[in-house]
This record gives structure tokens, C-alpha cells and sequence, in this order.
């Protein structure tokens, strides 16, 4: 089994509705939970998450678009958190979700220092590091309703960019879905094999500029007067 | 990264301490002259307090350190487990190594423990530099120059320290001026090659690679493969600091990276160049040189720290490691 996640870059909103709905189920979960927050009604907040979105232009104006690109645990097939982990703390599951074990990790910072995703966060209030789960505390549990035994983010999204499902199987619908859009894992070149796959944004509209490409005025355009006086005919004429 | 002064610390003591203790068990073995005997045990029982003073530096980096008895579970994987079960067994050993040099036990067991320390001293410095050299996601230390350093600069510091040692009784130590001033040369030559390794862009990773759009999106209507385009943060999704931006945000300031600098060639370099090569051997220059030594070497670690750039950064925006 090798259970990921596929992320569409090109109909994620960046909504932060994955972040917040992860936030929401880990923060009660048994697993690595609570996700605590640091001086949260402070001048200065901060706190554990395991899935951020960021949101990046690409191209130049007027050939650009919005990528939002949501990042969580990858669960790496080569994991070098897990390797790098002294205590036994970090390890990977048969069903390839990494997991840390709560009451073995001592807090050293070396297996976030390995992830080049900054996927690991330390919680200062139990001095341990915290990451994605990939909701393991939902997607096993037999007592849910099978269409909810799903990650927390999957469920949430608005847009429908996130689906989960074990990479293993060729004809599950994240196999397929990443075959066909050319899904692609981050970057490769350091040779963790992260499991997770985004499918790429789609090409951007050329976008007409004012000044020089959208030409003189066409005699039907008008003011909104006349359209206004044109549609109340048509109307009028029905 | 962040500069933590208890692995800064941590790097620095127990890198003299395991040179100290390494230069001593050849000193021994040999039977050199640098020394007088009498003053073995001492310079043994300096480089272990040197070096646990380091070991204990670092456990004040853990977070959670009443789990720090489970760091020897890895030893097959991880150089953060390997560097400490081989640290606690040159403890043991260098312990054992001080007690038959006080009681003068017989030649050969003491030979056998000084080869133990010698081999043990070396495979901790090598650990603790593979620490670093092994991890992929920073360039600035995953090249073959970071072993070597830690490896050249803690036998500088040892060497220093043991000539320090060597003077209190004007022993006959012009060899190990000789050796302090060789590694003196190599310690220039290999951080010289280590900064030139990394200001080379040859492995440097780019932010439109971090999100996987390296060739950029295709306008519409044409074809053809993409033409390479820009990419920029955008917003980062959080309005305060992060985990992430407190690890791998740090930011040297420009003059505070010059101010750094200076220090490594000044106190870490200079100072005991014109020590050993002035010949003062009065005990309060001897202390102050090889305390401006170390703070050199504390101002190259904080660098070695500062310098390195994470790919979190990426994300973050950098335009690349």
C-alpha cells in the first residue's frame, strides 16, 4: 500500500479550507494532537499546523497565473526524517504514512533540518515534533460511513483539488487522475520519492491589455445607457 | 538556519576536546616529547571535560530531553545515534585511558586505550560532522568539505590547547608549534575551499523547481515547449512568524556577517598564528590565546549556521538555495 494524497494545482482556490479543516480534526486527534498555538491572542501567534497554503504568481503579466500550492507530509517512500531520527521516533507505516511516535521523540529538530518540505513542525508545549498523519485516525476507522474515511482536507476542499487514495493500485482514482494530467511529485532531484502527486496548472488565458490590443471602439459596445435602452426593448418586444 | 548556541557551543568544545584527546593518544602512543609524561593524565582529563562539556551543550537543544536515553536506537540509519553511542564509549574509553596513564599502568594496555580513544576521538568528529553533511536539503552543508573542516579544525583547536599545556612546564615542544601551524595553514585551505564550494550555483535549487513549474505555464494558444518563466511568492498563508520561519528564516544581516567573519580570521586564525609564532609563553598569554581561538571557532560555527540555506526557504520565497 502506498497511501497519498493528489493535489490540482489548477482548481485549488487557495481557500485555506484543507489547513483549517486538518487543524480542526488534528487538533483533537489522539494521534499527535493537540496542535497547540503559541501566544495565540498575542501580538505575536504562532502555532503547529500540518498542512500550509501558499500562493505563488507565475509567468509574467499578462501571461501569469496564480498557482496556490497547498503542502503537506508527503510520505516520502525514501524518508529521510525517519532515517535521520535517532530515538525511533519517526517511522513509516506499512501503508506508507510517517508517523511520529509522541512518546519517543526528544525534541532534536534533525528530522524537520532533513524534510525539504518543511512539513514537520515542533509543538514548544510538548517539545515534540508534530506532522500530517494523513488523517490515520479517519481513513482506517471502520465505524465511519465508508465515503468519510477520507483525510480531513480531502473532505473539506470546496473546489474538489484533493483526493486521496493508495498509489499501489493502477486503477484507484489517484493512480489514474495523476497518469492522466501528468502529475508530478516535489522535487525529485533530491531523491526522497515523495508520494503525494500535484497535477500541474493548466495554461493561462492571454488576457487582452487596454492600450494596445483590444482596438477602437465597436459602434454596438455603447454606454451602458444604451445597452440599458436596448435590453428594456428586447424585454418590451418578448 | 538558526544559529543555536548550544549546538554552536556543542560543536566547537567537544571538536577541541576530541582533537585534544586524539593529539594525546598519539603523544602517548609514540612515546613524542612534546609532553612530559606527568602531564598525560592532565591533558587526557582536559579533552574529556572539554569534550562532555560539548555533549552536554547539545542536549540543551532538545526540546523534549527527558527522551534523550532513546537517541541510541538508530544507530544503523541515523549519524545523530551513531555520534552518540560512539560518544559515550570515548567517554568510557578516555576515562579509562586518564586512570592507567595516573596509576602508570603497563605499556601495552595503556597503548591499546590510547589506540581506542585515538579511533574513537575521530569517529565522533566524523559523526558530528555528518550530522550536517548528510542532510540533502541544505547544499551549504552537504559537501565533502564539512567533514573535513570539522575534522582539521577541532585537531587546530586540540593542538593549541595541548601546546598551551605543553608550555606550562617548557617542555621541549617545537614539533607541536610546527603541527599547531600546519593545521593553522590547512584550517585556511579547507574553510577557503568550503566557501568556494558553496558560492558555486551548481546544485543550487530555484523557486519554480520547489513548486514544479521549472519551465512555467504555457500561454494559451501557442505551443511548443514552455518558455522558462518566473515565479514569486505571492502571500505566504500566514501573517506571523511560523516553526518554519523561526528555523529557516534566519537572516544574517550583512555587517553582522562581516563582524563574524573577522572574528574567525582574527581570533581564530591570527591570534595563535602570532602566539606560537611569537614564542610567548607566559601563562596568561597562553590562556588568552587559546580562549580568542575558540572564540574564532565559535564565530565560524555561527556562520557555518547562518550560511546554510534551507529549500523551506524556497517556498518562502527565496529565489533560490
Amino acid at each position: 500500500m502506498k497511501l497519498g494524497l493528489v493535489i490540482d494545482l489548477d482548481t485549488c482556490v487557495g481557500c485555506h479550507a484543507c489547513a483549517t479543516a486538518c487543524k480542526e480534526w488534528n487538533g483533537a486527534s489522539a494521534i499527535s494532537g493537540p496542535l497547540t498555538d503559541d501566544d495565540p491572542y498575542g501580538a505575536d501567534p504562532a502555532g503547529v499546523w500540518f498542512n500550509r497554503v501558499r500562493h505563488y504568481e507565475v509567468g509574467t503579466y499578462p501571461a501569469s497565473k496564480t498557482v496556490n500550492v497547498p503542502m503537506s507530509c508527503m510520505h516520502c517512500e525514501d524518508a529521510a526524517c525517519v532515517t535521520v531520527c535517532p530515538t525511533g521516533a519517526s517511522y513509516k507505516r506499512k501503508d506508507g504514512i510517517v508517523l511520529v511516535d509522541q512518546d519517543k521523540c526528544m525534541g532534536c529538530n534533525l528530522c524537520a533540518w532533513a524534510c525539504p518540505y518543511g512539513a514537520r513542525e515542533l509543538d514548544p508545549s510538548s517539545g515534540t515534533m508534530k506532522k500530517c498523519t494523513l488523517c490515520v485516525d479517519r481513513i482506517h476507522d471502520t465505524s465511519l460511513p465508508e465515503p468519510e474515511r477520507q483525510p480531513a482536507c480531502v473532505l473539506a476542499c470546496p473546489a474538489h483539488a484533493r483526493f486521496f487514495g493508495d498509489f499501489d493500485d493502477p486503477a484507484s482514482q489517484v493512480s489514474r487522475l495523476s497518469a492522466e494530467r501528468g502529475g508530478f511529485g516535489m522535487l525529485p532531484q533530491l531523491g526522497y520519492k515523495p508520494v503525494n502527486r500535484y497535477l500541474p496548472p493548466r495554461e493561462p488565458p492571454v488576457v487582452a491589455r487596454d492600450a494596445d490590443e483590444r482596438g477602437p471602439a465597436s459602434a454596438d459596445a455603447g454606454s451602458a445607457l444604451a445597452r440599458l435602452v436596448d435590453a428594456a426593448r428586447r424585454f418590451a418586444a418578448r | 538556519m538558526k544559529p543555536a548556541l548550544s549546538v554552536v557551543l556543542f560543536t566547537v568544545l567537544s571538536g577541541a576536546g576530541l582533537g585534544v584527546l586524539a593529539l594525546t593518544g598519539c603523544v602517548a602512543l609514540f612515546g613524542l616529547p612534546w609532553l612530559f609524561p606527568e602531564r598525560l593524565p592532565h591533558a587526557t582529563a582536559l579533552g574529556l571535560a572539554l569534550t562532555v562539556a560539548g555533549l552536554l551543550s547539545s542536549t540543551l537543544h532538545l526540546a523534549n530531553p527527558r527522551n534523550a536515553w532513546r537517541a541510541f536506537a538508530r544507530f544503523r540509519t541515523s549519524w545523530l545515534s551513531r555520534e552518540g553511542v560512539f560518544s559515550l564509549l570515548l567517554v568510557a574509553s578516555a576515562a579509562m585511558f586518564a586512570a592507567l596513564l595516573y596509576a602508570g599502568a603497563d605499556a601495552s594496555l595503556r597503548a591499546g586505550f590510547a589506540v581506542l580513544t585515538i579511533a574513537l576521538a575521530w569517529t565522533v568528529l566524523v559523526c558530528t560532522a555528518m550530522i550536517y553533511a548528510g542532510l540533502k536539503p541544505i547544499r551549504q552543508w552537504r559537501t565533502p568539505w564539512t567533514p573535513v573542516a570539522y575534522f582539521v579544525l577541532g585537531h587546530l583547536s586540540g593542538a593549541l590547547i595541548l601546546l598551551g599545556i605543553a608550555r606550562v612546564d617548557a617542555s621541549n615542544s617545537v614539533r607541536l608549534a610546527h603541527l599547531c601551524l600546519v593545521l593553522v595553514v590547512l584550517a585556511v585551505a579547507v574553510k577557503a575551499l568550503y566557501w568556494r564550494a558553496i558560492r558555486a550555483p551548481r546544485d543550487a535549487l530555484t523557486l519554480e523547481q520547489a513548486i514544479g513549474v521549472p519551465q512555467g505555464v504555457r500561454p494559451a494558444g501557442t505551443s511548443g515547449t514552455p518558455t522558462a518563466m518566473q515565479a514569486r511568492l505571492f502571500d505566504a498563508g500566514h501573517t506571523g512568524r511560523t516553526f518554519l520561519t523561526d528555523e529557516f528564516g534566519f537572516r544574517l544581516a550583512r555587517r553582522h556577517r562581516g563582524v563574524l567573519l573577522a572574528a574567525f580570521w582574527l581570533l581564530g586564525i591570527v591570534a595563535p598564528l602570532v602566539w606560537v609564532a611569537g614564542a610567548w609563553w607566559q601563562t596568561p598569554v597562553v590562556v588568552a590565546a587559546c580562549a580568542a581561538h575558540l572564540g574564532g571557532l565559535l564565530a565560524e560555527r555561527a556562520l557555518f549556521f547562518a550560511d546554510a540555506r534551507h529549500t523551506v526557504r524556497l517556498y518562502h520565497g527565496d529565489a533560490r538555495t
